[in-house]
């Protein structure tokens, strides 16, 4: 064999060993979460706060309640903003102020979640005096909004431009065909794309350490300090105690079969949109 | 003009502009996000800006007791922890890539797309989790050995937590390789057919050929991948705060606990007592943000420029 076949052989086997590397370390950490997370796991777990210091037993209800309000209100925000500029870049396509929104799109996505957080303390939570979910909310929503932004527009420019010129052509107006044409085709891509963005930000740790600050409480108002299912995840995984550590895991498969059923939902969303193209 | 339009008319027109004016709002919002942030950031971080002006950036110590505050071990753990996870990540990234697009069968590319996809998606504290409670005490384990072999007593005796930059760059290159795979795949599945189909026609192997036509075909935005895959790691917060150590003092070797610029702001701000320390703190996240959007524009452009 010559040294070009031997060559072709061996890095064959380096590329596929490379993939099985990936997928065993992947296999070994969905295993250590389901496993670890699902040993734990009691009624109590889903019903009830946490248990007084010093006692065993109680439950994540209060992080699982705000996990859910801090999330849904971050997408009840910043889903306006988002699909108005997903639209306008769409809309705008190859202008110069629309490759600007989209590159400060880009751009927002990168900036690191740390400095979401510190922002959202110094923004909200240092001029109102005091944490708040809100101010958690309006901090994921920062993150929310240029994801649903991007997703917004390249689902609208898999609109077919026919669909758009032929509506044009029978005299229907900008807005309209927007409305009719373009948002209606789109729905679907849309949701989806707001799904993905909000599996997102229900896993975010960093910008609540600062704003919701977490509580040991049942808390349904948005004004007061509130739990979040990663927040509780990271406190009780720093904690000394073994029973604290395993709720942590626990917590933790909580979390990512939430995260899990988002995606699926939106996986199953998209692939119907790309089947229909 | 006005007087001659019907009411249908006239709705659709107030609507139009409605349309319009939301579009805008948003986009410019979008925008002015940026500045607003460059701006809040920079007016808290007055205080310890006008105290240590720009010796900040290359001062060693932090010492909260003295109020001493230098960036610079905070700035060193954040280049050690990406370069060193990028190091890790990009061939073993490249690897499954390249299997991926030219070596596995199609039923199951869908597949490990599927689990790269998730593996992606996995919130940081979980990888926190698992690195603070699976990965740290191999890597406790690695010191030991390390330290036995080497001979180096320190290491045997002091090095045994695990907690560190050695734990925090294997944990970031597992958290940057689903993102850089598939961002070189993406790149990787639009290299034209008819390329590979004329090398391999001139009997060239199947290695030869993605070496001499497909690597340098997607060179622009391989590197591109590797800036963005650079830009996650340098800002990566919750796993690397849970397996660095906190760590204040520069570090010494790749066992030592250090902080990253954003490790060191979630382990500090909530016990920051004094404004002094509060405001250095958010001039390290003032310094991550003007680090991540420079980063994040260089790899657009990067990308960009293959495009056209």
């Amino acid at each position: 064999m010559s040294w070009r076949k031997v060559k072709n052989s061996v890095m064959g086997l380096v590329v596929a060993g490379s993939a099985v590397l990936l997928i065993l370390v992947l296999a070994v950490i969905l295993w250590h979460i389901f496993s670890s997370g699902a040993r734990y796991l009691s009624w109590d777990f889903f019903t009830k706060p946490p248990a007084p210091f010093g006692e065993e037993g109680g439950g994540v209800v209060n992080s699982i309640i705000g996990t859910f309000l801090i999330t849904i209100v971050a997408a009840a925000i910043g889903t306006p903003f988002g699909i108005f500029a997903g639209i306008y870049v769409s809309e705008h396509r190859g202008q110069r102020f629309a490759d600007i929104v989209r590159l400060c799109a880009d751009a927002l996505q990168g900036i690191p979640s740390i400095v979401i957080g510190i922002f959202g303390y110094t923004f909200i939570v240092a001029r109102f005096r005091s944490y708040s979910a809100v101010a958690a909310s309006i901090s994921l929503a920062f993150m929310f909004v240029p994801t649903t932004a991007r997703v917004t527009e390249e689902v609208l420019n898999l609109v077919p431009s026919g669909l758009k010129e032929a509506a044009y052509a029978l005299g229907a107006r900008q807005s309209s065909v927007i409305w009719n044409i373009s948002i209606k085709t789109a729905a679907t891509g849309i949701t989806s794309g707001l799904l993905t963005s909000m599996s997102r930000i229900a896993g975010e740790t960093a910008p609540l350490l600062f704003t919701a600050f977490g509580s040991r409480y049942i808390e349904w108002n948005m004004a007061r300090p509130m739990s979040a299912l990663p927040l509780q995840i990271y406190i009780y995984a720093s904690s000394p105690y073994p029973s604290l550590q395993q709720q942590a895991w626990s917590a933790a498969f909580v979390l990512v079969l939430l995260i899990l059923v988002l995606q699926y939902v939106s996986r199953k969303l998209i692939s119907r949109v790309l089947r229909v193209k | 003009m006005t007087a001659q339009l019907s009411p249908k008319d006239r709705q659709e027109r107030v609507r139009e502009r409605a349309f319009t004016t939301a579009g805008l709002i948003a986009a410019v919002t979008l925008v002015a996000t940026i500045a607003i942030f460059l701006v809040d950031l920079t007016i808290s971080s007055r205080g310890s800006r006008s105290t240590f002006g720009w010796s900040f950036l290359w001062h060693t110590d932090w010492n909260p007791v003295t109020e001493e505050f230098g960036a610079l071990p905070m700035i060193v753990g954040t280049l050690i922890t990406g370069f060193g996870s990028l190091l890790l990540a990009t061939p073993l990234a490249l690897g499954i890539a390249i299997f991926l697009a030219d070596y596995a069968h199609r039923r199951i590319v869908e597949p490990v797309k599927y689990l790269i996809g998730l593996l992606g998606g996995l919130p940081s504290v979980i990888f926190g989790l698992w690195g603070l409670f699976v990965l740290v005490p191999l890597i406790s384990k690695f010191e030991v050995w390390f330290g036995h072999a080497v001979g180096s007593e320190t290491l045997v005796t002091a090095g045994t937590t695990g907690v560190g930059l050695l734990a925090s760059i294997v944990l970031l290159a597992l958290m940057i390789l689903p993102y850089s795979a598939s961002l070189i795949l993406d790149s990787l599945l639009v290299v034209p057919n008819e390329l590979r189909e004329g090398s391999l026609a001139l009997g060239a192997t199947k290695w030869d050929t993605i070496q001499n036509v497909e690597l340098p075909y997607i060179r622009r935005s391989t590197v591109g991948a590797v800036v963005l895959s650079l830009g996650r790691a340098l800002g990566e917060t919750m796993a690397v705060t849970m397996v660095i150590g906190n760590g204040m003092k520069m570090p010494g070797s790749l066992f030592d606990p250090a902080n990253t610029l954003a490790s060191a702001i979630a382990n500090q701000f909530l016990e920051a007592t004094s404004p002094l320390y509060v405001s250095s703190l958010i001039e390290l996240a003032l310094i991550l943000f003007c680090i991540s959007i420079i980063i994040n524009i260089a790899a657009r452009a990067i990308l960009r420029k293959r495009t056209q």
